[in-house]
């Protein structure tokens, strides 16, 4: 006998979220990173910082630091995202 | 019930029995590994009916990514964990109260912390489900229990994407991911009750939500005095705080009857018990020094932490079976990032489909 059953999943029922089309070149560009603040994302950072600037010639890099790294990224901060041209959200442990 | 089934906006799947409905689910991930019931248009509506909700009706709103939760989608997932229309009220409300800010639901159910959301019932609808806080309190005790605290889990995998390695990063997690709902065993105590103590008015049915790590057992079956008793439980706690985190946050103490009782002959009420672990659940972070995490310890080594900011976090819970002089302690999922919900049960006990 056929069984006529419900699909159970959020089926598409949310905001659509779409990526940022890519930079065509890091260089003289402002980038933001936005860090959970755990132990581990200091040293991580720190490195992927200079590497930005002197492989890449980023002109700016941004450090932020998320009050709450389980919440997501405070109001204030997603203000300033508006000002930088590309973001890196990074998860440390 | 014609007028119903025309408002449900599931997608359907027409497949050719039970054997397949379960290969079906299992193979798009939709389980937790187990059989599910399948959620036909009749079982879901006949759980939206009994609890007077349309379909579209508008449980909350998940922050992080915007997702409406809507009663249809709960009632789909707690057809499939075997729930029957008078458990839906309870699931509804848990996930209702999961929803509240204070209780950061994206971030307990993805962190690597890997924590269950523990579901305590309280007031009259427990007998009307006929739940037992007795005998394997924290197991099996009862189907309402078990099938309400699977309908939560899988609501999170289905409507939040919870599942293991997609938003769930949990490095472990623990067993209660299955289910992990209790009824506190009312009827056997002079205590008041955990929703009362959490300013429910008497005789309110009630959940409260905690994201809870795994239950930790304890034993004291050689004395009477509360203050022993206690220092078994408060032994416990500053365990975990050496041994998992040293952050304060909701704890949650089980105590069976037999425990119980020497509380009860002393006079103690669990505000006294709050009050006692309060004060001596703190260690100094000079201890994780013994248990391997000496490279942490700075120079704070005489510095002292509580496990409990205030002692009305620690949520007293009155359940297990009759002997044993054993007790539980269940830690916060991490600190005080998510604080435990209780909400009343928007319930009319009266109500149901003519």
């Amino acid at each position: 006998m056929t069984i006529e059953v419900l699909d159970p999943t959020h089926e598409g029922d949310s905001r659509e979220f779409k990526i940022a089309s890519g930079l065509k070149d890091l260089k003289g560009s402002r980038i933001g990173i936005i860090s959970n603040g755990k132990r581990g994302t200091y040293p991580f950072f720190n490195a992927l910082e200079e590497l930005l600037k002197s492989k890449y010639e980023v002109k700016e890099v941004i450090r932020v630091v998320k009050k709450n790294y389980s919440a997501p990224a405070e109001e204030e901060i997603m203000t300033e995202v508006k000002k930088w041209d590309a973001v890196i959200a990074g998860v440390g442990d | 019930m014609a007028h119903m089934e025309s408002l449900l906006k599931s997608k359907t799947y027409k497949l050719d029995d039970h054997l397949a409905v379960q290969e079906y689910f299992h193979a798009h991930h939709w389980t937790d590994g187990l059989p599910i019931v399948p959620p036909t248009s009749r079982s879901v509506q006949d759980l939206l009916a009994w609890s007077n909700l349309e379909p579209e009706h508008l449980i909350g709103i998940e922050p992080v990514r915007n997702r409406r939760i809507t009663a249809e989608k709960l009632a789909v997932n707690s057809v499939m964990a075997g729930c029957v229309p008078d458990h839906f009220p309870v699931v509804c409300e848990s996930f209702s109260a999961m929803l509240k800010e204070p209780f950061l639901l994206h971030g307990a159910t993805a962190s690597t912390g890997g924590c269950a959301i523990l579901i305590i019932i309280n007031g009259p609808i427990r007998e009307q489900l006929r739940m037992s806080g007795g005998f394997n309190a924290l197991g099996s005790s009862d189907r309402a229990t078990t099938v309400i605290g699977r309908a939560i889990r899988l609501i999170l995998c289905n409507l939040l994407d919870a599942r293991p390695g997609d938003v769930d990063r949990s490095t472990l997690g623990h067993p209660g991911k299955f289910s992990y709902c209790i009824s506190e065993d009312e009827e056997n105590t002079s205590w008041l009750s955990l929703a009362e103590d959490r300013e429910m008015p008497k005789g309110t049915s009630a959940v409260t939500v905690m994201s809870a790590g795994s239950p930790r057992q304890i034993m004291n079956e050689w004395t009477t005095n509360p203050e022993e008793i206690l220092d078994t439980f408060v032994a416990e706690i500053k365990s975990c705080m050496r041994h998992y985190s040293i952050w304060p946050g909701n704890y949650a103490i089980v105590i069976p009857p037999q425990l119980r009782t020497h509380f009860e002959n002393a006079g103690w009420s669990k505000k006294d018990i709050r009050k006692y672990v309060y004060e001596n659940a703190r260690i100094k972070r000079k201890e994780w020094a013994d248990c391997g995490k000496g490279s942490v310890v700075g120079s704070k080594g005489e510095q002292e932490y509580i496990a409990l900011t205030d002692e009305d976090h620690l949520l007293v819970i009155a359940a297990g079976g009759p002997a044993g002089g054993f007790g539980a302690i269940i830690p916060p999922w991490f600190g005080t990032k998510s604080k435990a919900v209780t909400q009343p049960l928007g319930v009319c006990l009266d109500c149901g489909p003519e």
